[in-house]
């Protein structure tokens, strides 16, 4: 029977890989990966830049670049170019004495200039880090929050995917007849349904780590990590299933899995938005809980019995909605 | 190897039955014929006795299991080759029979044996979406051989191939029966019936209305006549001589012996012609 599931997974995952809307579903974690490391902040990243003249005062463009993203232009009409782009660069250039003035160009928020004001003066009465008596205290956190979320959805995302690949590989079976000639092998329809799922967990566990390790989630409890994922991927396969059987176009099939993003999306609205009287409206949604567990995980704040807590919750729900469905699933397979 | 009591199907589940109280029974080593027009319930028929279709109504036994409470290992004994081919056009030839065949528990032939067997070697690594309807059908039929099957369920094995293929096909099923295995054959095609089956079915309207042999029935049925075309003085003429009366049988004689013979039928029926006499129907 195991042998037969396996079988029937590295068919699907020799096809999928030759498809190129399964190929691509099967990449999307590695892209999440990408753009969430470039579009989100990093710990030590800045968002203050400053343009100063090249080589006018080395000293100072050393001490600002600890503190902030620095560029050099040669000329000053350089710089009054390089000012003016759209985005919030402002320059120090020397005012002719012994001092220098700030160029901005307007619409620089405040604090980008107070920022750099402060900066200026530090250099200038030659005050370092070393001269701040301050103590620092932290929590250990080295993730920022925005990143955090991002990983979260696209952990969540990335098991809709899975259920994505299976109602494409039902339809081929459907678009090319094959279903009937595997009922008439020695494979049960439940060994075919769990052959055909395999795929559909596989990748979203595969994708996920691929996306933590990436994301600099390296330190979590991967197993509390495996649980949350395999958990999620449950309610994406009973729904690529239903998707595979009902429809005979893959356009179709992974155009309605998109469905499922709106109960993402409005869970995860819900969790970050709303005040706690409005989270009940959410709890029959097991992405909520899948949210909220993924969370505890991507903290490392969560223990067993937490993550046991919200992956029970989101098995719970999922089986409850494949026994609704199972009936249609079965007789789609017919 | 198949038994059939009191069959009956209703697509609507009511009593508007597709197969209506049909009975019989396939021997071992048998071609067997199950010949009909489209809509007639062959197709519906062998879809119950290889459980493609749930049995509401009557008994089924194939090879030796009762196909009401079918079990998995009844698919290592039987094979079918479906009249619209249906193998997976992102895979090879030759990946559709490998991965096929892994999903049996018995021995297994080798897919390039059966590759080579149709007639597609030197195209097995060629995506089957890529193959013409011909070769797909071909294909089928080959996967349906994977498992050396006891009982071989052909719908169609012939339809939409050329004569050559067709006949290399036909040749084929006469090897496999000749090594003992039972075919039940579904088609429409009465020619391929008669050089094949032992006996046949006919079957219309969901009801059997005779079984026999295609001889027996070509007996009872034809004419015992034979149509000669000869030149007697420049002329070309036609006529029909009896085969049973000897008064005729010496003129047919004499015909032949003083005469330039163009052309010589015997005037036994085609199967077709005893379907339609039969049935009233035709075949369409």
């Amino acid at each position: 029977m195991i042998r037969k599931i396996l079988l029937l997974f590295q068919r699907d995952l020799k096809v999928s890989v030759r498809n190129f809307i399964t190929l691509y579903i099967i990449i999307v974690p590695v892209m999440f990966a990408l753009m969430i490391n470039v579009f989100s902040p990093g710990i030590n990243d800045t968002t203050v830049e400053i343009v100063l003249l090249e080589g006018e005062n080395p000293q100072q463009e050393e001490y600002f670049s600890q503190f902030a993203k620095v560029e050099t232009l040669k000329t000053v009409t350089d710089v009054e170019e390089r000012v003016l782009k759209r985005d919030n660069i402002v320059a120090v250039l020397p005012d002719g004495g012994d001092g220098y003035f700030i160029l901005r160009q307007g619409n620089e928020p405040d604090y980008i200039i107070d920022y750099v004001r402060s900066l200026t003066a530090f250099d200038h009465y030659q005050i370092g880090i070393e001269d701040s008596t301050a103590e620092i205290v932290d929590y250990g956190r080295t993730i920022p929050p925005l990143k955090k979320i991002m990983v979260n959805v696209a952990l969540i995302f990335t098991s809709i995917m899975g259920g994505m690949i299976i109602a494409i590989n039902i339809v081929e079976e459907k678009v090319d007849n094959t279903i009937s000639a595997i009922h008439l092998s020695p494979v049960s329809r439940l060994g075919f349904i769990a052959g055909k799922s395999l795929i559909g967990v596989f990748v979203p566990i595969v994708g996920s780590f691929i996306l933590m390790f990436f994301t600099g989630f390296r330190d979590i409890n991967y197993f509390h990590a495996f649980l949350m994922v395999v958990t999620t991927c449950l309610i994406s396969l009973t729904v690529g299933f239903v998707e595979g059987v009902n429809n005979d176009d893959i356009m179709t099939a992974a155009g309605n899995m998109k469905l499922l993003f709106m109960p993402l999306f409005g869970s995860i609205a819900g969790v970050e938005l709303l005040a706690d009287k409005w989270q009940p409206l959410f709890y029959w949604i097991p992405f909520y809980w899948a949210y909220k567990g993924n969370d505890l995980v991507l903290t490392s704040s969560g223990t067993w019995l937490d993550v046991l807590k919200y992956s029970g919750i989101v098995f719970g729900i999922s089986v409850l909605v494949f026994i609704l469905l199972a009936p249609r699933i079965r007789k789609g397979l017919e | 190897m198949i038994k059939v009591r009191n069959l009956f199907h209703s697509y609507s589940n009511d009593e508007n039955y597709a197969v209506n109280d049909i009975s019989f029974q396939v021997d071992k080593g048998e071609i067997f014929g199950f010949l009909g027009p489209s809509g007639a319930g062959k197709s519906t028929t062998q879809n119950i006795l290889v459980g493609l279709l749930q049995l509401q109504k009557g008994e089924v036994q194939v090879a030796g299991y009762d196909v009401k409470e079918i079990k998995n290992k009844m698919f290592n004994k039987i094979g079918m080759s479906f009249e619209q081919s249906n193998v997976y056009n992102k895979m090879s030839g030759l990946e559709n029979l490998e991965f096929y065949g892994k999903l049996f528990d018995v021995k297994t032939r080798d897919p390039m044996d059966l590759i080579r067997m149709v007639g597609l070697d030197g195209k097995e690594k060629v995506k089957a979406g890529e193959y013409s309807k011909g070769m797909k059908h071909r294909l089928t039929f080959a996967r349906s051989m994977i498992n050396y099957p006891e009982i071989w369920f052909l719908d169609e094995p012939t339809t939409g191939l050329d004569p050559a293929i067709a006949s290399n096909i036909k040749d084929i099923i006469k090897e496999e029966n000749d090594k003992g295995v039972t075919v039940f054959l579904t088609t429409h095609n009465m020619f391929i019936a008669d050089e094949l089956c032992d006996r046949v079915a006919f079957i219309v309207d969901g009801k059997i209305r005779l079984i026999d042999s295609p001889k027996q029935l070509k007996l009872k049925y034809g004419e015992k006549l034979v149509e000669v075309e000869y030149y007697r003085d420049g002329d070309l003429l036609k006529e029909s001589y009896s085969t049973v009366v000897e008064e005729e049988k010496d003129k047919l004689i004499e015909v032949i012996r003083n005469n330039d013979i163009q052309t010589m039928h015997t005037k036994e029926a085609t199967l077709e012609e005893i379907f339609i006499k039969v049935t009233g129907r035709g075949l369409v």
